[in-house]
């Protein structure tokens, strides 16, 4: 039986109502894979943003690609639906209330700043968590003859705690390079609301991601696992050489596809790699199997911000220039064009006058648009999508159908990375 | 440590640390001496196996405290200076002022992301959360000063650990992981915490008093910054506890600039230095009383460290810049 891709994201609150999501599905299983049309939630979407652009898992999937990698399951166990979020949806509330009291300071108005972006509503979209807790199921080690004597309670065994603790701090390094981030940038919004630092100031929001920064060494120490500690401290490194990166780069540096590749990573995708490796260390995985958890998160954060490059061109259309256009109106240089550039050398001319003159955009749309630079950066999108799907698929052999299912859902989320279209 | 793979922010990073402008180096040199202090000799018997390995092993990892320590401190400042609207510091432009704010965030995140991984490389978790802790107190610290009420910047236990969080915290806490790292017991390391402790409160309590005084014994030689910019210290806060009219006068400071002359009157008239003195003396014995606690020893580098370390409680009262 083929694994058909999952239908487009519903909002969790539809899925807890799991018979409706499965009649959904029953008619969309089917061996050929073709766009399938989802159903939209009403309620405005939690966005997850990155670099200023939001996007939804919920809207109807457009677009005419091809699936160029299919899972196939040996098992003839009927499938249940599978929304890799709501897989994880309780463990996630849990999570998010720890995670309020985690970043709870003596000082008001501290406090108020460092839940800022913990608070109902604005926490985001949970990304991050989400696949590290799938991962943290998906590597799950059980011990057949111990399982009668253990805690059939798997959510809340030392372990999991341990690895649900790998997820917060997570969050927080996180949410501190978005503070920081804002106050570099001068952003006004993040999230659908204000900016820390557009509501309460620039020394405020320097002091929050201070905090925060500081609130996650504490808590990465309290796992008393030296190497997760060494691992999470790189990619605080990372995350700053990455912004650095993107500040001062050279003329040449900006038109370089590597340089580009090297600073997303950086900036996206160091993150989730050592997070997947420190969970994967964590319970015990040898090198090998800890590797494969890095390669997912990699190849996933990867996919994920190309992905997020077309889709500031194309937004929620297929063609050119309905997306938000932001990295470019802020001379941002993101992979289309950079395929582009290839193509035509004349573009880099253009693109070196973006912010001087605002007309250039539009010539900078029209080589995009004349160029293969949107195809490309799908193509390549795909394949690390299909590398980390790959990553999976190599990991050790399992009968448990809670570790398979979970598999699966990474698998999933190897492809929604590719098919969201905002 | 601190070159980084991109040269901006290479320059910003090692912007402070550079040959002249690295300061005096104070709480690298208090932990150095701490370590000689507590470097407990291995025995005759001990002497034939490679008695030269381990200690030096030992030693590198304490300077890595020391580095890391100075790595916290420089970002602790940068982003200090980009709250304040700094212009100077150590005698140069501030970094903020010389390179902008947003460079100025980012070497500070820099340092700090290093400290992370250099703390974490020495694969000791008590020592990565003593000094996280460090790390979180600078920030409450800095927001304590930030955005107390009228009440609390009237308070002296508020002032006292405010001053704990922004200037102790980085000395007691380091002093206790160079404790730990040597393998000493938990009593020592509480002896080494409660040097650097005292030692760092009184030094600032000096620090507010030589703010007043400047290089003269008498008011109103020294810069009088703190007071300028309203921000209310020991001496300050004793004599408002002699002459309460002086709270009303200190609420209006920033408003008023001659507000400052009124204070600067009352102050003379009452114990306000004196009794921050006499405190910061009460906290510079304890410090050196905490040295005196610790285990015996004949080793004379040991003794002579410790003897410096002492001495340093009396600089710290005796400095008069």
């Amino acid at each position: 039986m083929l694994f058909t891709r999952g239908v487009c994201r519903i909002s969790s609150k539809f899925l807890r109502n799991r018979s409706f999501s499965q009649t959904l599905l029953a008619s969309h299983r089917l061996s050929i894979i073709i766009p399938e049309h989802g159903h939209s939630s009403p309620d405005t979407h939690k966005g997850y943003v990155c670099r200023g652009t939001t996007y939804s898992f919920s809207s109807p999937v457009f677009g005419g690609f091809r699936h160029h990698h299919l899972y196939h399951q040996s098992s003839s166990v009927v499938e249940e639906e599978l929304d890799p979020f709501s897989l994880v949806a309780d463990e996630l509330s849990l999570l998010s209330n720890k995670l309020r009291a985690m970043v709870v300071a003596e000082v008001p108005k501290l406090a108020s700043a460092a839940e800022y972006f913990f608070k109902r509503g604005v926490e985001g979209k949970q990304f991050r968590p989400t696949i590290l807790l799938l991962m943290a199921t998906a590597l799950n080690v059980r011990v057949p003859e111990a399982l009668a004597a253990e805690s059939a309670d798997i959510i809340s065994s030392e372990l999991r705690v341990r690895q649900r603790g790998i997820a917060e701090i997570t969050e927080m390094i996180h949410v501190a390079s978005l503070l920081h981030d804002d106050v570099l940038d001068d952003a006004d919004t993040r999230r659908g609301v204000g900016s820390l630092n557009f509501v309460m100031g620039n020394k405020i929001s320097v002091l929050a991601g201070d905090f925060l920064l500081s609130r996650a060494c504490v808590a990465l120490a309290a796992l008393k696992n030296t190497e997760v500690v060494s691992l999470l401290a790189t990619v605080v490194e990372h995350l700053v050489t990455g912004e650095t990166m993107q500040m001062t780069s050279t003329t040449d540096q900006r038109h370089s596809m590597d340089y580009y590749m090297q600073k997303t990573y950086y900036k996206t995708a160091s993150l989730i790699s050592n997070s997947c490796k420190a969970v994967a260390l964590l319970a015990g995985q040898s090198a090998e199997v800890a590797m494969l958890a890095f390669e997912y998160g990699k190849n996933l954060g990867l996919a994920f911000q190309l992905i997020d490059d077309v889709l500031d061109f194309t937004g929620t259309s297929a063609s050119l220039g309905k997306g938000s256009l932001s990295d470019i109106r802020h001379g941002i240089i993101t992979a289309p064009i950079l395929f582009a550039m290839e193509e035509f050398p004349q573009l880099r001319n253009v693109v070196r006058q973006l912010e001087k003159d605002p007309t250039n955009v539009d010539i900078a749309l029209e080589y995009l648009g004349k160029s293969n630079g949107i195809q490309r950066t799908r193509e390549l999108a795909m394949e690390h999508a299909n590398l980390a799907a790959a990553a999976i698929g190599s990991l050790p052999e399992t009968d448990d159908e809670d570790v398979k299912r979970s598999r699966r859902a990474l698998i999933d989320l190897t492809h929604r990375v590719i098919t969201r279209n905002k | 440590m601190v070159v980084a793979e991109v040269p901006k922010l290479a320059s910003a990073a090692e912007y402070f640390f550079k040959r002249g402008v690295e300061g005096k180096q104070f709480r690298p040199t208090i932990l150095l001496l701490m370590a000689t202090a507590l470097n407990v000799r291995v025995t005759d018997a001990l002497a034939a196996e490679s008695a030269d390995i381990v200690p030096s092993e030992l030693r590198v990892r304490q300077r890595g405290i020391a580095e890391i320590t100075e790595m916290i401190h420089v970002a602790s400042l940068l982003h200090d200076d980009v709250l304040d609207d700094a212009d100077t510091r150590r005698g140069v432009g501030s970094l903020n002022f010389v390179m902008g704010n947003k460079i100025s965030v980012l070497a500070g995140d820099f340092l700090l992301s290093r400290a992370c991984v250099a703390l974490a490389a020495l694969k000791n978790t008590e020592v990565v959360s003593l000094l996280a802790t460090v790390v979180e107190h600078l920030v409450t610290g800095e927001t304590m000063q930030m955005t107390s009420t009228t009440d609390q910047r009237h308070s002296m236990d508020y002032y006292m650990q405010k001053t704990y969080y922004k200037t102790a915290s980085l000395i007691s806490n380091s002093c206790k992981a160079i404790a730990l790292l040597a393998g000493q017991s938990a009593e020592v390391a509480m002896l080494a915490y409660e040097y650097g402790k005292n030692l760092g409160l009184a030094f600032q309590l000096i620090d507010d008093v030589l703010d007043f005084t400047g290089t003269s014994a008498s008011l109103g030689k020294g810069s009088l910054s703190d007071i300028s910019h309203g921000i209310i210290t020991a001496p300050i806060l004793f004599a408002m506890e002699e002459f309460p009219q002086l709270r009303t006068v200190v609420n209006q400071l920033e408003k008023d600039p001659t507000n400052v002359d009124i204070a600067l009157e009352y102050l003379g008239k009452s114990k306000g230095i004196q009794r921050t003195r006499e405190l910061a003396i009460e906290h510079a014995n304890l410090a050196a009383a905490a040295i005196g606690s610790l285990p015996e020893t004949d080793d004379e580098d040991v003794k002579r460290s410790r003897r410096a370390l002492i001495d340093l409680t009396h600089r710290v009262i005796s400095r008069n810049k």
